[in-house]
């Protein structure tokens, strides 16, 4: 049989194999290695010790992992929809071609470029008590103060204030870019059905960027499930952990108590709740679709 | 006068684009306190921080960043870090995908819906393991350290499999027929072809580096090996106390400084690869 | 610089689907010769074997006394000129022709000399250095034409190349071909689907349909001696009418439901006519004068050409019929008229489609 340039040949393997290496070592392997070590006993000083489930039975039982949970859910349930229906609106409202459009798009999109330290010290400098913004806001006009990083209820608040602040740009562009796949022959087949503004949004425009709507949910749960930075520079978690999520939780009990395996275990059963959200969230999505 | 029917009615609407153009000045509030604050002096600002609505303005603060030598260490490694992360991207991401999309070999799809798999592992479930790994090979506090997990991302050779995939194959069959060996045609006939997308995943994987808070939280601990995100969030815990809310938010302004530069230049592959990985 | 190149018993599998069948076919050094079918008939598939982008599942394939079909494909002596061009993007003209002579490393002075050439004789000398995008379709076509040339291949293979460029442009590319098929004397396969390009440019025309070459001849030998039906409806423009036949005599032929027309089939014998139908041309049927009588031809449009027209319409009641008549004619929609046709230049065809010997002329 005569060869064929396009045979198949271990030699093109040459091609991936420095990726496929750094993937196996970085990721595969760290991924396998975290389920071990979530199923022992790990600290700083001895080896490990294989307790078999127990790390999962410790976090389950612990009170403040609880909280964390409960905190991280209101969380997500409060800022992905935040998330989606702004950035919606923000799309459905520049999605033109002026320069003010374009600037706004810009304007809007530009705080995902920082770094969540960043964000944290402007959100901080604008929550602080006295000297806020908000505080300096309340005081002109003679509104009593709200301690908006040391109140229990308002501290997560705030986090979630500054996470849709930094996070908006996302969502926009995605929506942006589906808007501008729909074909224009669409809106003109509508214009000549004399279809009116909310019509063409509730029949023509969202119809067709359903699956974006849905993928930038599932995008934003993720993401949002593993909020971190922010609730740790702006509150520490705080008062009284009413504003811990669950990652701040493994970040404290593997590398400030040192209990790796336990915070491997806390990990798994975030990954474990993070698979679980997307797919309801998608298995809702397409549930309503053949309804 | 009646005005004449514009088309585009249909899909635009005026009242929205001016309540958002009323968000941005919200958004952009926040942002300006902060450049106001950093640009008043600290002694001042202990009197109350009205005082950033009136003169006089300074930049001294700013000289102070120059002076502490924390913070341009930082902003070095941050710049080693971001860079050699690009680089060892830009390499392995193209190489692996132009494999994917063109070249044959043994489990090709196989290994290709792994890899995909593994844009959804969140980096909650691996840090843990990595940070060991790292510990028994004694790498951490060093670049190579900070500069090594992210090579693992699978999203630069998703989007790499994809450009090289829309490059008809029709220029790959032409350097065959004159005799081009397999990996020039990569090199010299195809490569070139990818350069914006090139220059796309290197900004955006910049920028995911330059951010970077887990990773080097963890394994920059000593306070010379922090790069600048992790620099700023140590001078923040002694918020407001030793160093005063103007020299702080001058240190904001000066480290969102190289990001912003970078943004406006490059915003147009910005936003192709947030946007474009994910629609097509 | 020509070479001959055959072709024995080559098959092409794609999985369970068979695209080629036993294809054998010898073509001469020097040869112009062009693969003419209907899209998916696997004549671009049989190209692209004979370059080596598709591996040739059975048979062999051999230029200039060499087996090729084990050879990579820039060792065949090949040169191919692409549907899309498929110009390096990023390359000058110049350089897009001379980047397959520095992969076999060719000496510099050569590579000029032969560019410089090419480009002379393609009148493209002053497009050297800018890159395909700044170039016009038709420019595009002849740098990838010079492409092939400085290569100085054994033979030359065209994929389409007429089919991007407009009709005006296509007619004037397709004459230059012609005359660079003369002065080169290069042995080349060109594939289309456009019956005139084949037509002009071929010595020989090798027709293919369903995995299989259905006739292989000179562009007038296709044109009136086909030898299957396919053959028949396929080339000719407008197609050629199909009449059913009842029977058939030496010298006549019964159209089922009509009667017998007048038809010179010399030492026609034992044919069975079930299932026979018998082709006409347009230019074959004509219009009969009032006072003769023929078969009746009910016209449903009639299409003024200038120099002829043509009239679209039912025989009787039986089957569909193209009739060619003068510039002047006065025929109108509607009108029933008394047809003739040519005995000589009919083309009688069995049930399964293959032509009956004797026929045509």
């Amino acid at each position: 049989m005569a060869e064929s340039y396009r045979r198949s040949s271990w030699k093109n393997m040459l091609f991936v194999a420095p990726y496929l290496t750094a993937f196996v070592t970085l990721l595969v392997f760290p991924l396998l290695w975290g389920m071990w070590l979530s199923l022992n006993k790990v600290d700083l000083f001895s080896g490990a010790k294989f307790v078999g489930l127990k790390n999962y039975a410790r976090v389950l039982a612990d009170p403040v992992f609880a909280q964390a949970v409960k905190n991280t859910a209101l969380f997500v349930a409060v800022s992905v929809p935040s998330l989606v229906a702004l950035g919606l609106f923000l799309a459905l409202a520049l999605n033109k071609t002026t320069r003010g459009s374009a600037f706004l798009r810009g304007l809007f999109f530009s705080s995902s470029i920082l770094s969540v330290t960043i964000v944290t010290l402007i959100w901080r400098v604008v929550f602080i008590p006295g000297d806020g913004l908000l505080a300096v806001l309340f005081e002109a006009m003679g509104w009593t103060p709200i301690g908006f990083l040391s109140t229990k209820g308002w501290s997560l608040f705030s986090v979630g204030v500054a996470t849709v602040w930094w996070c908006l740009g996302l969502p926009m562009m995605l929506f942006l870019a589906a808007l501008q796949q729909i074909p224009a022959d669409l809106y003109e087949a509508a214009a000549l059905d004399n279809a009116s503004k909310w019509r063409v949004l509730t029949r023509v425009t969202l119809p067709s960027i359903r699956s974006t709507i849905m993928m930038v949910a599932v995008i934003q749960i993720v993401m949002q499930f593993q909020l971190f930075g922010q609730a740790q520079l702006m509150t520490n978690g705080g008062p009284a952990g009413s504003s811990r999520p669950i990652v701040m939780y493994i970040y404290e009990t593997s590398f400030v108590r040192w209990e790796i395996g336990m915070g491997a275990a806390a990990s798994e059963i975030l990954f474990a709740i993070i698979l679980v959200a997307a797919m309801v969230q998608y298995w809702l999505s397409t549930r309503k679709e053949e309804a | 006068m009646a005005k004449t029917y514009a088309p585009t009615d249909l899909i635009a609407n005026r009242r929205l684009y001016w309540i958002a153009a009323g968000l941005a000045v919200v958004m952009m509030a926040p942002v300006l306190w902060i450049i106001g604050l950093s640009i008043k002096d600290n002694a001042e600002l202990m009197r109350g921080t009205q005082q950033v609505f009136s003169a006089p303005y300074t930049v001294v603060n700013y000289l102070n960043i120059l002076k502490s030598s924390n913070v341009f260490g930082w902003f070095l490694n941050s710049l080693i870090v971001a860079l050699g992360q690009t680089v060892g991207v830009l390499i392995l991401s193209s190489l692996a995908g132009y494999a994917f999309a063109r070249l044959e070999f043994p489990f090709r799809r196989t290994l290709f819906v792994i890899v995909l798999f593994g844009l959804a592992v969140p980096e909650q479930v691996v840090i843990i393991a990595r940070h060991q790994m790292f510990n028994w090979f004694g790498l951490h506090n060093t670049h190579i350290a900070l500069i090594l997990p992210g090579l693992s991302s699978a999203f630069g050779v998703f989007l790499m499999a994809q450009f090289f995939r829309a490059i008809p194959r029709d220029i790959d069959e032409a350097a065959l027929l004159d005799n081009t060996p397999p990996f020039r045609i990569f090199w010299r006939v195809l490569m070139p072809l990818t350069l914006p997308a090139q220059a796309t995943l290197g900004i955006f994987t910049f920028l995911l580096a330059w951010n970077d808070y887990w990773w080097p939280l963890i394994s920059a601990t000593k306070k010379e090996m922090f790069t600048l995100t992790i620099g700023i969030a140590s001078s923040q815990t002694n918020f407001a106390q030793s160093e005063g809310l103007g020299f702080l938010s001058a240190q904001a302004v000066f480290a969102a400084l190289p990001i912003v530069v970078v943004y406006i230049f490059f915003q147009r592959h910005i936003v192709t690869a947030v946007s474009g990985g994910a629609v097509k | 610089m020509s070479a001959a190149i055959e072709i024995q018993s080559v098959t092409k599998r794609y999985g369970a689907l068979t695209v080629l069948d036993d294809i054998s076919l010898t073509i001469t050094p020097g040869e112009f010769v062009v693969f003419l079918g209907p899209s998916g008939c696997g004549k671009s598939t049989l190209l692209r074997m004979i370059a080596g982008l598709e591996a040739v599942d059975a048979g062999e394939i051999h230029l200039g006394g060499r087996r090729i079909d084990t050879l990579a494909p820039g060792q065949r002596g090949v040169a191919m000129v692409f549907q899309s061009y498929a110009l390096y993007p990023h390359m000058t003209v110049a350089k897009n022709m001379a980047f397959g002579l520095e992969n076999i490393g060719l000496e510099a002075a050569e590579i000029t000399r032969r560019v410089t050439e090419a480009a002379r004789v393609l009148e493209i000398d002053h497009l050297l250095d800018r890159k395909p995008a700044k170039l016009s379709g038709g420019q595009r076509q002849r740098v990838a034409i010079g492409r092939a040339i400085v290569k100085e291949p054994m033979a030359f293979l065209f994929d389409e190349p007429l089919s991007n460029l407009d009709a005006a442009l296509r007619g004037r590319t397709r004459l230059e071909l012609a005359q660079l098929h003369q002065r080169l004397g290069a042995t080349m396969i060109f594939v289309t689907h456009d019956q005139v390009e084949a037509m002009t440019l071929a010595d020989r025309i090798v027709i293919m349909n369903g995995r299989k070459i259905e006739q292989i001849g000179t562009p007038m030998d296709i044109y009136h001696r086909p030898k299957t039906r396919f053959v028949a409806e396929f080339v000719g423009s407008p197609a050629m009418s199909m009449l059913p036949v009842a029977a058939v005599t030496a010298e006549s032929v019964e159209i089922a439901g009509l009667g017998r027309i007048a038809a010179q089939l010399p030492g026609l014998s034992g044919f069975d006519a079930a299932g026979a139908v018998l082709g006409v041309r347009a230019e074959d049927a004509h219009v009969l004068p009032a006072d003769q009588s023929g078969l009746p031809f009910t016209i449903s449009v009639v299409e003024r050409l200038g120099d002829r027209t043509l009239l679209y319409g039912r025989l009787g009641t039986v089957c569909d019929l193209v009739v060619e008549d003068t510039g002047r004619s006065t025929a109108v929609a509607g009108q029933t008229v008394s047809v003739g046709f040519n005995p000589a230049a009919l083309h009688l065809f069995d049930a399964a489609g293959r032509a009956c010997d004797g026929l045509g002329g």
